[in-house]
């Protein structure tokens, strides 16, 4: 029982830790909360409603459509809602707000395209499970697992190894610099974007998975626990995404199994609240001057 | 003794901005505080004013301790500045950034601010005339009803000083408010110092311009990469031979005239 | 004569505008100090849960429930304001969405108090109380031409007319004050201010609390004039649409709240192929806004030029004379 428990846990704190990583991409590079990637990732998830439960077709295919789609939307994201406001020194509060509208908008776009309510996630994976010992292990809990610890790893590798993850972090570091250097930053900025977007994309699919069900408001809930992650984990930063996604799965499923499922869902809300109060650079954040 | 800075040191990380300052400043004097750039003028600057808190050493004003204090407490006190990069409030006209300096001498909550009693007219009229007075000073009065955002650079010096005086200051602390100045305006402001002075206001002052602090100041005092390496009158300092080297060590255009 | 002009319903979308206008204006006194804001569906809902407990279960007076809720909101306000000064920017406004969530779970999973999800009903209606008293006193609406249910549709109206208009004076007072000097000048420049002697902490909780209890007061309005709330009311897109009302109109200027919730409220009511698609049209006023006019459609330049018309025009008057 606590096994199970346990898994049910890291599962959920994995797909929880993806989410968060949009964050802190865009967080990272561009130093702005993108509230509207907690729609983005939920129009990844109802791609994996239409292509399998509608269209009955190959999960794998929903992964391709969820990434193109969310990649689509982070690009106009980033062309109508972020970079017209770029270069202006007035507001920071301009970028939160503006992205405040896009999430607001995709949101009730998702209702009107695909109806409002609950959609069930069907799978030739969703049932499959087997039994070690007394602990019974679903199928889907150990893929969900490994994509997440593979996306992990390799967006680590991309950001250290690669021409263009160096580019990214330069541009993280310092965004006149890295210009001055001859980094595209405006094309870094929106490789940023649209990264984040696609990973959003394929976390929402995750969650259909996992869940069994996807719904138009789940961007906000999520977005909610993706932004209680990265203010835990530190902003910016891939590793304290991870362990901050398992420190809310892990509770989550702690005070379910307690019994107040009810509250499940305002434990990201008292960890932000408690988080940004007491240790505001996050638990592997360092203190900035 | 107006400003006694004692045994002041400030550590960044590793990097020591200021180690071992002292100095004091008397009644009704005008105090050069020079030095290459990076030699911890400003970090001083904001340690008197608690922007900044002291490693160690501490800062008295009229032989009270001011460290520990919070920054409004200083103004309030009777220390206000002015800031090298300058710090208006941009979309506020000129008179109302006058006005605003005003705060800590006024007292009009916002009960009175609502229902505009008695006390609270007068005391917005009062401060209202208090400011063009301080315009006129500054030589500002006919803007008065421009954005601050949108005035010239001299000007918005100019007017950083008159609203740190509508604080009513016993000490005036300026950041390079030369910078950026043509000649002519740099004449002016020595007189608007000299004029400040006059009023009874003791002030520290930061400089680059070498003949503008040769002019104005009765005394220097010297910093180099955190350290004082002198201390007195115009004169002597400019022929210290450690302060020559210092200003001859660095590639600058600081050059000592 | 008077009862064929009173037409109930469009004194209710009147009343509506009436209390939107006090939560834009909830949003535009925690931005006058630089502050952003989400939890004003959160204040909102701890204005509105208070009243309508205590006058349906304890038989408290309206009056005394509203004011109960305003100060709750404002307790709350400053609990939250408090610790929140650590906080920038985007942080404030994360912890405040925190905030307004948190309320709002709270309500769902606590049934025994608040009835959870099915929400309170039956709470005393602000204009009936009104006209109940009245008859007491031997009034009757009849003298006016009205029936019962015009009458209470003005009364509501007038009152809210009176509150929002004590309110617009109250602020714009303290905009040109000492204290909206202060406010201001936090905004634009935190360190500057505190240079200049303002007492930072102060003025960023006193803003914040301001605006938690006007958006508290617009609660509990809200629950009796509609005599029904559930937590749906009290969502995070209730926090975005008052957050538009003060975005569109104009976050500079007490008339920015007035125009972007008149302006708002009506548009679905006018134009009801709207109606449907209102949250999708808020979330692209937003970027628009934010892209070419984040200062909102009314700004401080505008109140200015018409400040100076105004004067001017009165110059010329009294030279008539």
């Amino acid at each position: 029982m606590f096994l199970e428990q346990l898994i049910n846990g890291i599962t959920t704190g994995s797909i929880y830790a993806i989410v968060a990583l949009g964050y802190t991409l865009v967080f990272g590079v561009l130093g702005i909360i993108n509230m509207a990637h907690g729609e983005i990732f939920m129009f990844g998830a109802f791609m994996g409603v239409v292509i399998t439960s509608t269209l009955g077709l190959p999960l794998w295919l929903a992964f391709v459509a969820a990434a193109v789609i969310t990649a689509i939307l982070g690009y106009l994201l980033e062309r109508l809602a972020l970079r017209p406001l770029r270069n202006r020194p007035d507001s920071h509060l301009a970028p939160l707000i503006s992205t405040i509208g896009v999430s607001i908008f995709l949101e009730n776009l998702a209702d009107k395209l695909f109806g409002s309510g609950n959609h069930p996630v069907q799978n030739s994976l969703s049932e499959a499970s087997f039994t070690i010992g007394s602990v019974n292990i679903y199928v889907v809990q150990i893929v969900i697992f490994c994509i997440s610890i593979a996306l992990m790893i390799a967006l680590s590798y991309w950001l250290l190894k690669t021409k263009g993850g160096k580019a990214l972090r330069a541009t993280a570091e310092n965004l006149e610099t890295a210009s001055l250097l001859g980094v595209n930053t405006k094309r870094v900025i929106m490789v940023t974007v649209v990264l984040a977007s696609v990973i959003g994309g394929i976390a929402g699919i995750l969650v259909g998975m996992a869940f069994s069900s996807v719904n138009p408001q789940m961007g906000l809930s999520f977005g909610l626990k993706g932004l209680a992650i990265i203010i835990l984990g530190g902003m910016g930063n891939v590793k304290g995404a991870m362990v901050g996604g398992m420190i809310l799965g892990l509770s989550e499923t702690l005070v379910v199994a307690l019994g107040y499922s009810g509250y499940r869902d305002a434990i990201a809300f008292i960890m932000i609240i408690v988080i940004l109060l007491l240790r505001p650079q996050g638990l592997f954040g360092t203190k900035t001057a | 003794m107006v400003l006694k800075i004692n045994n002041i040191s400030k550590q960044f990380g590793g990097i020591t901005a200021l180690s071992n300052v002292s100095f004091s400043i008397t009644e009704g004097e005008i105090l050069g505080l020079i030095g290459p750039n990076g030699a911890g003028k400003t970090t001083m600057f904001n340690m008197i004013t608690s922007v900044l808190a002291p490693t160690s050493g501490d800062i008295s004003f009229y032989d009270e301790q001011i460290s520990g204090l919070k920054s409004h407490q200083i103004t309030t006190k009777g220390i206000c500045r002015t800031f090298q990069n300058i710090r208006l409030f941009p979309e506020m006209t000129v008179i109302e950034n006058v006005m605003t300096g005003s705060h800590c001498r006024t007292k009009s909550g916002v009960w009175k601010s609502v229902f505009r009693t008695k006390s609270q007219k007068q005391e917005e009229k009062e401060i209202y005339d208090k400011a063009k007075q301080l315009l006129e000073t500054v030589n500002l009065l006919k803007e008065r009803e421009t954005l601050g955002k949108n005035l010239a650079y001299g000007q918005q010096r100019r007017l950083e000083i008159a609203r740190a005086l509508a604080s009513e200051p016993k000490l005036l602390l300026l950041d390079e408010p030369a910078a950026g100045m043509n000649e002519q305006e740099t004449v002016e402001l020595h007189r608007l110092i000299t004029k400040i002075r006059d009023m009874g206001i003791t002030i520290l002052l930061i400089e680059h311009d070498m003949p503008l602090v040769m002019k104005t100041c009765d005394r220097i005092v010297v910093l180099n990469f955190g350290k004082k390496i002198a201390e007195g009158e115009p004169k002597a300092i400019q022929s210290n031979p450690e302060v020559i080297k210092a200003y001859l060590g660095t590639e600058g255009d600081d050059d000592i005239a | 004569m008077l009862g064929e002009l009173i037409n109930p319903y469009y004194l209710q979308v009147a009343s509506f505008i009436l209390i939107n206008i006090i939560l834009g204006l909830s949003i535009y006194v925690t931005l006058a100090s630089g502050q952003l804001s989400l939890g004003s569906a959160g204040f909102m809902a701890v204005g509105a849960y208070t009243t309508a407990l205590l006058t349906t279960n304890f038989e408290v007076p309206l009056l005394v429930g509203i004011l109960a809720g305003v100060m709750l909101a404002g307790i709350f306000g400053i609990i939250v304001g408090i610790p929140s000064l650590r906080l920038r920017g985007v942080f404030l406004a994360i912890a405040t969405l925190g905030f307004g969530e948190i309320v709002r779970v709270f309500i769902v999973n606590t049934e025994s108090l608040t009835k959870g999800a099915i929400g309170i009903s039956g709470i005393p209606q602000l204009g009936r109380e009104i006209l109940d008293k009245l008859e007491v006193i031997g009034f009757d609406p009849e003298i006016l031409g009205l029936k019962a249910n015009q009458f209470t549709f003005l009364i509501v109206f007038i009152l809210l007319l009176i509150i929002v208009i004590v309110l617009v004076c109250f602020f714009s007072r303290q905009k040109n004050s000492r204290v909206g000097r202060a406010f201001s000048a936090i905004n634009m420049d935190e360190q500057a201010a505190a240079s200049m002697g303002i007492n930072v902490t102060y003025y960023k909780v006193l803003s914040f609390t301001q605006g938690a209890m006007l958006a508290g007061l617009a609660g509990a309005l809200y629950a009796h004039v509609l005599s029904y709330i559930s937590p749906a009311d009290f969502t995070y897109h209730k926090a975005v649409e008052i957050l538009t009302f003060s975005v569109f109109g104009g976050s500079e200027v007490v008339g920015g709240a007035i125009f972007g919730a008149t302006f708002l409220t009506l548009l679905p009511e006018t134009l009801r192929a709207i109606s449907e698609y209102r949250y999708m049209i808020y979330g692209i006023l937003l970027v628009v806004m934010m892209a070419y006019r984040p200062q909102g459609v009314i700004d401080e330049q505008m109140m200015r030029w018409f400040k100076r018309r105004k004067g001017r025009r009165q110059q010329h008057g009294t030279e008539n004379k």
